[in-house]
């Protein structure tokens, strides 16, 4: 036998007492475990968005919340790599003066170099004009259900957000047409080197909406539109291909129109999960939103980009619109939750505190009751060392124990407080979380011993047995 | 015999509530290899004050405690452990065994404490501590608990406890305190075998007259003096008066 299978033993003798002393450092191991997780999440979450869309600008119509419903109007100032706007649009012909006030902002505030984070895939010295991906939503009804349909320009789009991946399907080839102006019957396309291209139309429709080649165009009376390449293509978002069962080749039939799925999307925990893409172009004509658009994601093309102050610009100069930094909301959700996080870091600091108190006045107590053991063992020939041993094994296991359910009680308290303080993280969950909640559990229990310990493996013998050696 | 424990001008004062208490005044003692000594007096004498001093329990506040010509006194915490642990087998009267632990765990906890406890030394350990519970008629219950034993088993097992070190000196405090005459009487006889057959020297205190029997060397002790050698040591006790 041990001295650790002692304290073992003798840590199970007094199960209600040390259940007791155990519920404390539960408790504050739990709290400081979620607290922890969530802050953490929330924190990688709010930079893994930042990462992706630190340099992003979103534009949208002035006195519109993003969100689908009532709900979700809080969501203006929520991070978040996709927003809806429903109802309200900005005029295609707005864009170039956004965009001649953005270009303005951007030069006069790329030397102060300010932004957080680098821009992914742009190099650290230049400046390029920014690209600018237009999108449309529409509520409408998709093989008989409602749902969101979103026009893109699929290359724009995917450029502002590059951290799209298909599961299944293929993007448009690089050098497909882009975008229709449907006034002058040019198509434009985008070569491989970033540049915009002016194209003749392969295809067009006629006033019916029935597709025709282009040749065939020139030979009809009737005036008839051009149209993309692929302008019957659709892109689902991964959670709604999953939900409907939907796979490359379906048809879809959006508004009485019917599209082919040529792509699935990978999840990205976004609003895109959840939706239908199709051609801007197209979404506008089927829509009925001839030259109107949603929003705007605008994703800035250099270094550290002053996108704040472009988006102070925007707001001061142009009516009608409302643009938002994704690094300005970032600072707002980081302040938010580093004001959160002392907050009940205080609150847990405090239960620890008191919960060392009282476990200290239980060890103390508990202690003292087994004096005249301790002196037992002393008389026998244990030497202070070995008394104080036994009693840091006791309240190490006990503190070990304490710090294994504080922490599985913290993981549940985590996904519970992230939904009570609607945070939206998706939880993450490391190992040095169980270390630190291991290591406070021990901490908060060897604390609470080590004096009392350390005063009654000091005791004379006589006094622990004053009763029958003094007599 | 040879000497083997001397105290030279032992004093022991306790301050208790502002009041000063002399519980030895000066002892002198020899006790010699393998004596079955018993001290005896009515409470407050002193018996237990010497006893724990002579133990490394209690440090006098003046004078020296000579264990084979070594001043217990002038060891370390560590050395002063050690000294209990290998030369001092104790028993008590009360809280002897640890609940948690059976008889066997029980009797071999000094070794815990002098690093005897390891694999290799473990089974020997055990071996020697069922050889004791055997001679003591107690091997039927090695894997008892203490609630499970009655008094007079307890202190029994505790009596192998004190001799699983194999140590040359049993320091009794009240051994048969709270028990029958009949297992009184076992337990003396038991001190009694462990003298003439182990050789130990054996140090008691105790309030009972049936030792007298059995004891080679009585010491009646009276307000922190010795009386050794007394003609009566029944009627010294019993009158308070002690001669010479």
């Amino acid at each position: 036998m041990k001295i650790l299978k002692l304290s073992i033993l003798e840590l199970l003798r007094r199960p209600k007492k040390n259940m007791v002393i155990a519920s404390s450092i539960v408790i504050a191991v739990a709290l400081l475990t979620s607290l922890s997780i969530v802050s953490n999440s929330a924190n990688v979450a709010i930079m893994e968005i930042i990462a992706k869309t630190g340099h992003t600008l979103t534009v949208r119509p002035a006195a519109t919340s993003a969100g689908t419903n009532a709900e979700d109007k809080g969501q203006e100032y929520k991070l978040t790599t996709s927003e809806v706007v429903l109802g309200s649009h900005i005029p295609e012909t707005a864009v170039p003066e956004i965009m001649k006030y953005y270009d303005k902002a951007i030069k006069e505030g790329w030397e102060k170099k300010s932004g957080l984070v680098t821009n992914p895939g742009i190099p650290e010295t230049s400046i390029e004009p920014a690209t600018w991906a237009p999108r449309l939503f529409e509520k409408t009804e998709v093989n008989g259900q409602e749902m969101i349909v979103t026009g893109i320009d699929i290359h724009k789009e995917y450029f502002v957000r590059f951290w799209w991946n298909l599961s299944s399907g293929e993007w448009p080839a690089d050098t497909e047409i882009r975008d229709v102006n449907t006034s002058v019957s040019t198509l434009y396309s985008i070569g491989s080197d970033g540049r915009v291209i002016v194209d003749k139309a392969e295809y067009g429709v006629d006033s019916s909406g029935k597709l025709i080649a282009a040749q065939e165009k020139k030979a009809r009376a009737a005036p008839v539109k051009p149209i993309q390449k692929g302008w019957d293509d659709a892109y689902l978002g991964g959670a709604y291909a999953k939900a409907r069962g939907l796979k490359l080749g379906d048809r879809l039939t959006i508004n009485k129109t019917e599209f082919t799925i040529r792509g699935i999307l990978e999840e990205t925990n976004s609003a895109d999960d959840y939706m239908v893409f199709i051609l801007l172009s197209t979404a506008q004509r089927i829509f009925n939103k001839e030259g109107q658009i949603s929003m705007v994601s605008v994703r800035a093309m250099c270094p550290n980009c002053p996108v704040g102050d472009a988006m102070v610009e925007l707001n001061k100069h142009v009516t009608g619109i409302t643009a938002v930094s994704q690094l300005d909301v970032a600072g707002v959700q980081f302040d938010f939750f580093s004001m959160l996080y002392k907050f009940l870091l205080a609150v847990v600091v405090s239960t620890i505190a008191v919960g060392i108190f009282s476990i200290f006045n239980i060890v103390t107590g508990s202690l003292y009751a087994r004096i005249r053991e301790i002196g037992m063992l002393k008389a026998i020939g244990a030497s202070r060392y070995q008394l104080f041993r036994i009693f840091i094994y006791e309240h190490f296991i006990l503190g070990l124990a304490a710090g294994i359910v504080g922490y599985v009680l913290g993981l549940g308290m985590a996904y519970f407080l992230n939904t009570l303080l609607d945070v939206g993280a998706v939880i993450r969950i490391t190992t040095d979380f169980l270390w630190r909640g291991l290591a406070l559990g021990i901490v908060c229990s060897l604390v609470a011993i080590i004096y009392p310990a350390y005063k009654l493996s000091k005791l004379k013998i006589t006094e622990t047995f004053r009763t029958q050696w003094e007599s | 015999m040879s000497e083997f424990i001397e105290t030279r001008g032992l004093r022991k004062v306790y301050h208790v509530g502002g009041q000063t208490v002399e519980a030895l005044q000066g002892v002198d003692l020899e006790i010699t290899k393998g004596d079955f000594i018993v001290f005896m007096g009515h409470s407050g004498s002193g018996k237990t004050t010497l006893v724990s001093a002579i133990g490394g329990l209690t440090r006098p506040t003046e004078g020296t405690v000579l264990i084979e010509g070594n001043d217990i006194w002038k060891l370390n915490d560590k050395e002063l452990s050690h000294f209990r642990n290998r030369k001092i087998g104790f028993m008590f009267q009360s809280f002897s065994l640890l609940p948690t632990l059976n008889v066997l765990n029980n009797v071999v906890m000094p070794a815990i404490f002098s690093g005897n406890s390891g694999e290799k030394d473990s089974d020997a350990l055990k071996s020697k501590a069922i050889s004791l519970l055997s001679d003591l008629d107690m091997k039927k219950k090695v894997n008892s608990f203490p609630s499970e034993l009655s008094g007079g088993e307890q202190r029994r097992v505790a009596i192998a406890r004190a001799l699983i070190n194999d140590p040359e000196i049993i320091l009794a405090d009240e051994p048969t305190g709270e028990l029958d005459i009949r297992t009184e009487r076992e337990v003396i006889d038991i001190f009694s075998h462990i003298n003439d057959v182990y050789k130990k020297t054996l140090i008691v205190v105790s309030h009972s007259l049936s030792w007298i029997e059995k004891a080679r060397t009585i010491i009646v002790m009276k307000d922190g003096l010795m009386y050794k050698d007394l003609d009566d040591p029944v009627e010294a006790i019993m009158s308070g008066v002690c001669k010479q």
